[in-house]
C-alpha cells in the first residue's frame, strides 16, 4: 500500500546564504577536526621509535655485514639472507619451529577447548577449579621451565619418582634427541592450554541460550549440537585462539633456552634461541637481523591470512 | 532565545552523503520545536551540532543573535537531554544535578537552595540522597531534567530522552516536558522518531529525511497538508495508504487511473496538474478519510475485509478492494467483520496527490508560513486530528 | 540446561586430575624452597621436613635477591606507569573520535602483537650500542632503557585494553558535561576517569605481570646493575650443580605476587590475554 518514497530535497534557503566562512571559523575546525591527534600522538610516537624503528634499523643491518667487534661494515646486499638460507642450522630451527607451532598449537587447544567445555557443567567449586586451572599462564615462562627441569630429573625427579612406583625405569627425556622435542612441547602445552581455555569459555558465554535450547527441544543430539552451533558459533573465537597461540609458539624462547638450551644436537633449537645464538654468542649480528626479518616476514604472512579469515565474519576494532 | 540554522552541512569521515545537506533553519524564541525524521535524517546530527558536540563543515548557528558556532560546548549556555541516561554513576542524584553548578563555581550553599527547588519541580526531591543504583528509568530521566534545568538554560536540547522508557512512563515524560517547557518559557528543540511524540509535543515539526528538511510546519500542517510523499508517508499512524497511478485528461477535469479502478479528481488540483510535465503521479489518501458506505457509487471501490484490529474506540480494517490493500479507520460501532464485502469511499477533498517524479505534493509545494493554513481548510472534521495523534503506538 | 549426572561425575574428575596436574609441580617445587640444603635432591622426595627460610636468606642476601627483586619492581612499576600515561590518552581517542584511518591504526596496533620479540631485541641491543659509542648516551643496563623497550609490548596492550573500558561507558556521559559547562577535558577528569577507574586498575595489573615476567628482552638489555628476577633465576643452574633450593626461592618470588595479582584480576584476564581483539 504505502510505497517507500524517494524524495528529493526541498528549496534549501529561508535565508540569504553566506558561505564565506572567517578565519576563527576555519582554526577552530582545524583543531577540532584533529583533536585526537592530541591524545594519540605521544603514543604513536614511542610506538614508532620502539617498534617500527627499530624494525628498519634491523633490516638496514641485515644488508651490511655488522658485528659487534668490527667498526667497517660493507655493504653486502642480500648476502645475509642468502647465508641464513643456505644454513642448515638455520633450516633445522625453523623446521624444530614449526614443529613446535603445529605441536604446541594443536595440543593446548585441544586441551583448553575440552576443559572449556568440561568446566560448564560443573557446579560446586567451579571458581576454585577455573583459578587452579589457569595458574600455569600466570607464570613466567622461565620459572615454568625450571620448574619442569627439576620435575624431570632423571636421579631425584618427581616424574621419574612417580613412574618408578609402578616400575618403570628412570628416563632421561631432556637429554635423548628422540624424546627431548616432545618434552619441551609438552611443557608448552602445560603452561599455554589455560589462553585457549580461557578464551574458549569467554566465547561460550557470549553465545545466545535460544538457538541451543530450541535444538535441545528439537531433540538434537549434542553432539550435533556441538558440530553445527556450538564450532560454527565460535568460529571467530576459535580463529583468535589459534592465531595468539600460534603467534606466541612461533617465537618460543624462555622455556627451550632453560629446559635444554636447543640441545641435545639442535633438536630443540628454536629461531628465536638460533638467532639469539648467532648474534650474541657468534657474533654475526648481520646475519642476525636478516634471520629476523625473514622470521618477521613468515609471521607476518601467516596472522594476515588468519587474520583475513578472522575479518570475514568479525568486526575487529 | 530565537535559534537559527544557516547553511549547515555536516559529513562524516568515509560517509557517502552528507548527514546534514545544508540545512536552513529558524526557530523562535520560546518554541517547543521537534526535529522528526527516520534514523539517519540527520536529526540528532543537527541537534549535536546546535549542542556543539559536533563541528559542522560550513554554515552557522546562531542564538539570539551571537555566532555561537565555534564556541566550546561549555559555553553555548544551552542544556542537553540524552537519549541513554547520561547520570554520573560514581555521583548519587544530588551530585549530579549539582555537578553543572560546580562548573559555574557557584557557592555551596546557592547551589544548594537551586539543586532543591529544581529537583522540587520535577518531583524527585525525595531522591535526592539516593545512589543512582536506587532510582528508575524514569526517574533517572527526571534528575537529567533537573540537570539540564539547574543552570536556567534558554534553550533546551533533547535528543530523544523518552526512546528508552516504557509506553506509560512516555507519556507521563512527555507531559510533563511539555509544562516545563511552558513554566519555563524556554525554547525547546526535541529530537524524536516518534511521530505521535512530535504530534503531540511540537509547536513546530521540522521532518527530516536524507540530511534534508522535508517540511516545516505545525502539527496540523504536517499532517494534513504533507508537501511531499516521504512526509505523507512518515506522519500518521496507522499511515497513509498510498498507490501509484496516471492522470488522464477528461472534459472539463482529470481523471486518475489507479491500478485496478479509477477516480475522479476534484478541482483543487487543476492547478498543480496543468504544471506536471509527465502523467505519473503518487495517489495517497489516510485511513481516517476512508468511509465505508452502503452501496457503491463515484469514487468508491468494493472489496472485503481481511482483517480486523482494535484500536479502543475505533477498528483498523484492512480491506482488500481492486487486488489492493487498503487501511481503513472506522468506530468501534459500525465495525465490519472479517470477510464481509463492503465499498469504500474515497473523498475527493482528502485525497493527496504527489508528482511521481518529484514526489512533490501537487497541492503544497510552497513551505507553509501560517498555523493553521491547511489545517484550517482541511481539518472540518476536529475529530480525525484527535484520532491521528492519540491513537495507540 | 540440566546436566546428567554421570556427564558432571566425568567432568569433575578429569578437571579435578588436570588440576593435579597443574599444581603438583607448583606445590612441590615451591616446598622444596622451605627444605633444608641436604634433601634437595633426596629420592624419592622427603615430604616431611623441618621448614627452614635459609634458602630465602641466602637468595635475598649473600645472592643479592633483594637487589634483583628491586630491580624488577622498578622496572615493572616505571615501564606500566609510562605505558598507562601514553595508552590511556590514545585509548581514549581510539573510543570516542572516529577520523580517517582510525581503524587501520587501530589494526596496526593488533597486529604489533604479532612481532616476535627477537625482532625488536636485537636491533635495541645494536642500536644502544651505537647510542653509547656515538652520542655517549647509555641506555644499555639501564632502567630507562628497559622501561623504554618494553613499550613494545606493553603499548599496544594498554590501549588496546582500555579502548575496550572507555567504549563501554556511554559518550552521553561526558558530552552532557561538556554542555554543562567543561571542557573535554575537565569532563574526562571529573566525570570518565572515576567511572573507569577499575579498568585503568585491571590493565596496570595485567601489564605489571607482563613486564613482572618478561625474560628476553631484559637478557639482551639488561646487565648487572638492572639484572631482573627471571634473569636470576637462570643462574641457579649451573652446569654440574642445580642449587634446587635456592632456585625455587627466587621462584616463588616471581611467582608469589602474580598469583596474587591473578586472583584479584581474573574476571578481566580474558580481555589483556586477547588483546582485544575478541569483542
Amino acid at each position: 500500500m504505502a510505497r517507500p518514497p524517494n524524495t528529493q530535497p526541498m528549496s534549501k534557503s529561508y535565508l540569504p546564504g553566506n558561505t564565506n566562512q572567517p578565519f576563527s571559523t576555519r582554526l577552530y575546525q582545524l583543531t577540532q577536526r584533529h583533536r585526537h591527534w592530541f591524545f594519540i600522538a605521544p603514543a604513536l610516537i614511542v610506538l614508532l621509535t620502539v617498534v617500527i624503528y627499530p624494525i628498519l634499523f634491523s633490516t638496514g643491518v641485515s644488508l651490511f655485514r655488522v658485528t659487534f667487534a668490527s667498526q667497517s661494515r660493507p655493504f653486502v646486499g642480500l648476502q645475509n639472507f642468502e647465508r641464513m638460507l643456505g644454513n642448515d642450522d638455520f633450516i633445522q630451527s625453523a623446521l624444530n619451529t614449526l614443529y613446535y607451532v603445529i605441536f604446541s598449537v594443536s595440543g593446548s587447544f585441544v586441551l583448553g577447548f575440552a576443559i572449556a567445555l568440561l568446566i560448564r557443567r560443573v557446579t560446586a567449586g567451579k571458581e576454585l577449579l577455573r583459578l587452579i586451572l589457569i595458574i600455569p599462564i600466570t607464570m613466567a615462562p622461565i620459572v615454568v621451565g625450571l620448574m619442569w627441569n627439576w620435575m624431570l630429573d632423571p636421579l631425584f625427579g618427581l616424574v621419574n619418582w612417580f613412574l618408578g612406583l609402578f616400575g618403570i625405569p628412570g628416563q632421561t627425556m631432556l637429554a635423548q634427541a628422540s624424546t627431548a622435542r616432545l618434552t619441551v612441547v609438552l611443557v608448552d602445552i602445560w603452561q599455554w592450554y589455560p589462553l585457549v581455555f580461557l578464551i574458549i569459555e569467554a566465547g561460550m558465554a557470549t553465545l545466545p541460550r535460544a538457538p541451543f535450547e530450541s535444538a535441545r527441544l528439537e531433540g538434537v543430539s549434542s553432539w550435533m549440537i556441538f558440530r553445527r552451533l556450538t564450532l560454527p558459533m565460535l568460529r571467530p573465537v576459535i580463529l583468535v585462539a589459534l592465531l595468539l597461540r600460534t603467534v606466541d609458539a612461533f617465537r618460543t624462547f624462555d622455556i627451550v633456552r632453560v629446559m635444554t638450551d636447543g640441545g641435545p644436537a639442535l633438536t630443540t633449537e628454536t629461531l628465536s634461541l638460533y638467532l639469539y645464538r648467532t648474534a650474541f654468542t657468534f657474533n654475526k649480528l648481520s646475519r642476525a637481523a636478516a634471520g629476523s626479518i625473514l622470521m618477521l616476514l613468515v609471521i607476518g604472512l601467516i596472522s594476515a591470512l588468519m587474520f583475513r579469515y578472522l575479518y570475514r565474519d568479525v568486526e575487529v576494532g | 532565545m530565537k535559534v537559527v540554522l544557516k547553511d549547515l552541512l555536516k559529513r562524516f569521515a568515509n560517509a557517502e552523503r552528507a548527514a546534514v545537506n545544508k540545512i536552513n533553519l529558524v526557530i523562535e524564541k520560546g518554541e517547543l520545536a521537534v526535529l522528526l525524521g527516520p534514523s539517519g535524517c540527520g536529526k540528532t546530527t543537527t541537534l549535536r551540532m546546535i549542542a556543539g558536540l559536533e563541528q559542522p563543515d560550513s554554515g552557522r548557528i546562531t542564538i539570539a543573535e551571537r555566532d555561537i558556532t565555534d564556541l566550546a560546548p561549555k559555553d553555548r549556555r544551552l542544556a542537553m537531554v540524552f537519549q541513554n541516561f547520561s547520570m554520573y554513576p560514581t555521583m548519587n542524584v544530588y551530585e549530579n544535578i549539582a555537578f553543572p553548578l560546580h562548573a559555574i563555581k557557584m557557592k555551596r550553599k546557592e547551589i544548594d537552595r537551586t539543586v532543591r527547588e529544581v529537583a522540587r519541580l520535577v518531583n524527585i526531591d525525595h531522591l535526592l540522597e539516593r545512589s543512582l543504583r536506587q532510582v528508575s528509568g524514569g526517574e533517572a530521566q527526571r534528575v537529567a531534567l533537573a540537570r539540564a534545568m539547574v543552570r536556567r538554560p534558554e534553550v533546551f536540547l533533547m535528543d530523544e530522552p523518552l526512546s528508552n522508557l516504557d509506553a506509560k512512563l512516555r507519556v507521563q515524560l512527555r507531559t510533563e516536558i511539555k509544562r516545563l517547557h511552558q513554566d519555563t518559557g524556554a525554547t525547546f528543540i526535541f529530537v524524536t522518531h516518534d511521530q505521535e511524540e512530535a504530534m503531540t509535543l511540537g509547536d513546530k515539526i521540522i521532518v527530516m529525511n536524507n540530511g534534508d528538511i522535508q517540511q516545516v510546519g505545525t502539527p496540523h500542517e504536517v499532517f494534513f497538508g504533507p508537501r511531499n510523499a516521504f512526509v505523507a508517508n512518515f506522519v500518521g499512524t496507522p499511515s497513509m495508504n498510498m498507490l501509484s497511478g496516471r492522470i488522464v485528461a477528461d472534459e472539463g477535469g482529470y481523471r486518475l487511473r489507479l491500478p485496478g479502478f479509477e477516480l475522479s479528481l476534484p478541482a483543487r488540483f487543476a492547478d498543480g496538474l496543468g504544471k506536471m510535465k509527465s502523467d505519473g503521479v503518487i495517489w495517497g489518501i489516510r485511513p481516517e478519510a476512508i468511509k465505508l458506505v452502503s452501496a457503491p457509487g463515484e469514487n468508491t471501490v468494493s472489496g472485503q475485509v481481511e482483517l480486523v484490529e482494535a484500536l479502543g474506540s475505533r477498528d483498523l480494517i484492512f480491506a482488500r478492494a481492486a487486488e489492493q490493500l487498503f487501511g481503513v479507520i472506522v468506530d468501534a460501532q459500525e465495525s465490519v467483520p472479517v470477510g464481509a464485502p463492503c465499498h469504500l469511499h474515497f473523498a475527493g477533498e482528502q485525497m493527496h496527490l504527489f508528482d511521481a517524479a518529484s514526489e512533490r505534493s501537487l497541492l503544497n509545494d510552497k513551505p507553509p508560513q501560517s498555523p493553521h493554513r491547511d489545517g484550517g481548510r482541511l481539518c472540518k472534521d476536529g475529530d480525525i486530528h484527535r484520532i491521528a495523534t492519540n491513537s495507540p503506538p | 540446561m540440566p546436566v546428567p549426572t554421570s556427564e558432571r561425575l566425568l567432568a569433575y574428575v578429569i578437571l579435578i586430575a588436570m588440576a593435579a596436574l597443574v599444581l603438583a609441580p607448583v606445590l612441590a617445587g615451591s616446598i622444596t624452597a622451605f627444605k633444608p640444603q641436604i634433601i634437595w635432591v633426596s629420592s624419592p622426595p622427603t615430604w616431611i621436613f623441618e621448614p627452614t627460610l635459609e634458602n630465602f636468606e641466602f637468595v635475598f642476601f649473600t645472592r643479592k635477591g633483594w637487589q634483583y627483586l628491586r630491580n624488577s619492581l622498578i622496572i615493572s612499576f616505571g615501564s606500566v606507569a609510562m605505558a598507562l600515561m601514553l595508552g590511556v590518552p590514545a585509548a581514549y581517542a581510539f573510543a570516542r573520535f572516529r577520523f580517517r584511518g582510525s581503524k587501520a591504526l587501530m589494526q596496526w596496533l593488533i597486529s604489533l602483537r604479532m612481532i616476535p620479540p627477537i625482532v625488536v631485541g636485537l636491533p635495541f641491543y645494536a642500536m644502544f650500542l651505537y647510542l653509547e659509542r656515538g652520542l655517549g648516551i647509555g641506555l644499555r643496563d639501564t632502567f630507562p632503557g628497559l622501561i623504554i623497550t618494553y613499550q613494545t609490548f606493553l603499548l599496544p596492550l594498554v590501549i588496546w585494553m582500555m579502548r575496550g573500558y572507555f567504549a563501554e561507558l556511554p559518550a552521553a556521559m561526558e558530552e552532557s558535561a561538556m554542555v554543562e559547562g567543561y571542557t573535554r577535558m575537565g569532563a574526562l577528569l571529573r566525570v570518565v576517569l572515576p567511572v573507569v577507574w577499575p579498568g585503568i586498575v585491571a590493565t596496570a595489573i595485567l601489564n605489571f605481570i607482563f613486564a613482572w615476567n618478561e625474560f628476553f628482552l631484559a637478557l639482551i638489555l639488561a646487565g648487572n646493575r638492572t639484572s631482573t628476577l627471571p634473569m636470576t633465576a637462570g643462574t641457579y643452574i649451573v652446569r654440574t650443580r642445580v642449587e634446587w633450593g635456592n632456585l625455587f626461592a627466587v621462584n616463588l618470588l616471581i611467582m608469589a605476587p602474580v598469583i596474587v595479582l591473578t586472583v584479584i584480576l581474573r574476571r578481566q584476564l580474558v580481555k589483556g590475554l586477547t588483546f582485544g581483539i575478541l569483542e
